[in-house]
């Protein structure tokens, strides 16, 4: 029987063994959507309601001083005042005690005495509405003093966040490619549990008793593999883009290019996880470490930006990094190919496959299990 | 000239040997089986010469052909059936014949196969389904898909239940009707007496001998234990002693009660002889046997271990 019908039959036999795993579905499929569903829904919250701090004001000793600035404190669209009214200080600060509100802010007793004092709940102290209420309030006693003196301010500042291809970036976006990325890499992290299953269970050895070309079987499950990505991809985005509005901007080649290079690199580093197990709680455990640490560390839900200086050299290392910035450059930005980076991030994935590959196989063969001759 | 001839096989694990000294040759046709205690060093040479192990010393030469210089058509002829079953648990029966088939040149069509093993009605169904008989006939019916000339079963039948058993068995025996050679280990003495043209006792990485069931039985002493029960009592028992233990052929004797054991070499003539003296003294025998010897005995007498199925 020639190889190419030899490969069709193995091929055939893997694609319907891995229909008939309901893990293998659970754990790519069904997984990686919850998981992205839930990010989605915590972090992504739509553009359109944006941050709110609910606050209430005390006016301990109204005075024209504390009613400009109460007029003003009105103005500023993300405080939602609890009572339109100035309330008591005692009142206020039990609100903030239940946590009622986010902050209490308490207007100045006199027209000379301009302090403005800022109650916060100690447990908030230092949480994010603590924090950007502080700021905004500093921020309008600045203006209020410069008023005060009557001089207009020399420097300001704006802020826009720009994106090399598409500037309707949006986090949906982000994490939609970022999940895509992880589950594909997953895949190939997990999937080789086949080779130490079938070696536990003696197939392996069946197998090279019989004439059958092993590098055809390995090509054949690789191909499976890769298949099973392609249904990632399209389910995830499907959801992605009609569940949660993300916008991707196609550019194929990449995209065809960074999928081929993940699947090889994650799949040869599965095969070096195979080697060195003898159980498959063994291969999890190697499977389940390499994909938490790459998870947090390769910028899958949140940007590298955010994580600490000291942590960034090795983000730089871990190939999941390139693999998920590949597949943000073929889905949203429309680039890669062109960008020397994009090829710098390719080369180093391929070099985390070689030398993964080529440390399994030495293991395997010193292992001598598989080199009878 | 033999299928298979295997000289002087060695190899050791470390520092402990696990096969010291093993030769036999295996002609075609003949059902072989290798039988020995745990940890004999009969797995590592089936896998010695199923081409998974390469010996430290010795030589395999299937015909003309060894290892080393013809590793694919010896793939071609052999067929195995490994202990550990091997089967893809999540494709059917028949799935499994197909996807084994290709690998080979030319292969038996799988529902030849599938009517050999009894597995027809099943061919549709997924291997885990199946129970630990029907995976045993499968994995058999793989070994065979190729039409080999040597097919190595081993242990086909343990942990199976005494009618799973014996449909193996029809199977081995179909196996030989078509002319083919079996290399075959099992636990169970029985089975080999019954299968197998000839026996091969390995203990401690050796072979203690080699022949056919029967004459492996019949070099082993020609002493037959029997034992008559007496229904009048003691004292019947204690005379009827009195007299075997005369009689030239009877070796030793023993008493509980009143029942007698006694070792002879010719029970027809000591049996006669007995008989006569009961009927003469009026003494009713309740009951009588004549214990057969079996491979068991030899398999104990030649390794000094005791046997568990």
């Amino acid at each position: 029987m020639n190889s190419s019908k030899q490969f069709f039959k193995m091929f055939t036999a893997q694609i319907k063994m891995m229909c008939r795993e309901k893990q293998v579905w659970f754990w790519n499929i069904f997984f990686p959507v919850i998981l992205m569903v839930l990010f989605m829904i915590i972090f992504g919250g739509g553009s359109g309601d944006s941050f709110k701090a609910k606050i209430a004001v005390a006016d301990p000793q109204p005075n024209t001083t504390s009613g400009m600035l109460l007029e003003q404190l009105r103005q500023i669209p993300v405080f939602e005042f609890k009572e339109e009214l100035p309330v008591s200080k005692e009142q206020g600060t039990e609100w903030v005690e239940k946590q009622d509100i986010d902050a209490l802010i308490v207007l100045p007793a006199s027209e000379d005495a301009a302090t403005m004092q800022l109650i916060v709940n100690k447990e908030d102290e230092k949480g994010a509405a603590a924090q950007a209420i502080s700021g905004i309030l500093d921020k309008f006693i600045q203006q209020a003093n410069l008023a005060a003196v009557g001089a207009t301010p020399t420097f300001s500042m704006t802020m826009d966040s720009v994106s090399s291809g598409a500037d309707d970036l949006s986090y949906e976006d982000f994490l939609l490619t970022g999940m895509i990325g992880l589950s594909v890499a997953q895949g190939g992290l997990f999937g080789m549990v086949d080779l130490v299953e079938m070696r536990r269970r003696g197939l392996m050895k069946r197998l090279r008793m019989t004439p059958a070309k092993m590098g055809l079987y390995g090509l054949a499950g690789m191909l499976v593999r890769l298949m099973l990505g392609i249904i990632q991809i399209v389910i995830l985005s499907l959801i992605g883009v009609f569940g949660f509005g993300a916008s991707l901007h196609v550019n194929v080649f990449s995209l065809v290019i960074a999928f081929f290079a993940g699947g090889l690199v994650f799949n040869a580093m599965g095969y070096l996880f195979s080697s060195f197990s003898k159980t498959i709680e063994a291969y999890m455990g190697m499977a389940n470490i390499a994909s938490m640490l790459m998870m947090f560390l390769s910028g899958v839900f949140f940007p590298l930006e955010t994580l600490p200086e000291w942590l960034q050299p090795v983000t730089q290392i871990l190939p999941l990094t390139y693999f998920v910035d590949g597949m943000r450059d073929g889905l949203i930005y429309a680039s890669g190919v062109s960008s020397v980076s994009f090829w710098i991030g390719m080369g180093i994935m391929l070099l985390w496959g070689v030398v993964s590959f080529l440390v399994g196989s030495q293991v395997y063969k010193a292992k001598s299990i598989a080199s009878a001759r | 000239m033999p299928v298979l001839e295997v000289l002087h096989l060695k190899k050791s694990f470390g520092g402990v040997t696990a096969v010291e000294d093993i030769s036999f040759s295996v002609e075609a046709g003949e059902v072989f089986t290798i039988i020995g205690p745990n940890g004999a060093g009969k797995t590592t040479t089936l896998e010695m010469i199923e081409g998974l192990q390469s010996p430290d010393a010795g030589q395999i030469q299937f015909g003309s052909l060894s290892w080393s210089k013809n590793s694919e058509q010896i793939k071609v002829t052999i067929g195995v059936q490994p202990q550990s079953g091997a089967l893809f648990d999540l494709l059917t029966v028949e799935e499994n014949l197909d996807l084994f088939a290709t690998f080979y040149p030319k292969s038996r069509p799988a529902a030849e196969v599938l009517e050999m093993i009894s597995l027809t009605d099943q061919r549709n169904k997924q291997v885990k389904k199946l129970s630990g008989g029907q995976r045993q006939r499968l994995a058999i019916g793989l070994a065979m898909i190729n039409d080999p000339t040597l097919i190595f079963l081993d242990e086909p039948t343990t942990g199976l239940d005494p009618q799973a058993r014996r449909n193996i068995w029809d199977i081995i025996l179909k196996l030989k009707e078509l002319g083919k050679t079996t290399i075959l280990t099992t636990h169970y003495m029985e089975e080999a007496e019954k299968l197998s043209d000839r026996v091969c006792i390995v203990d401690q990485g050796k072979v203690v001998t080699l022949d056919t069931p029967a004459a492996l039985i019949d070099r082993l002493t020609k002493e037959r234990e029997v034992r008559l029960s007496m229904l009048d009592g003691e004292a019947a028992a204690i005379e009827t002693e009195k007299v075997a233990l005369l009689h030239p052929a009877v070796v030793r004797t023993n008493r509980e009660g009143s029942s007698l054991q006694l070792w002879t070499t010719q029970p027809e003539d000591t049996l006669y002889e007995l008989f006569g003296f009961t009927k003469d003294r009026g003494f009713r025998v309740e009951q009588i046997s004549i214990r057969e010897m079996s491979l068991e005995d030899v398999f104990i007498a030649f390794t000094g271990k005791e046997w568990r199925d």
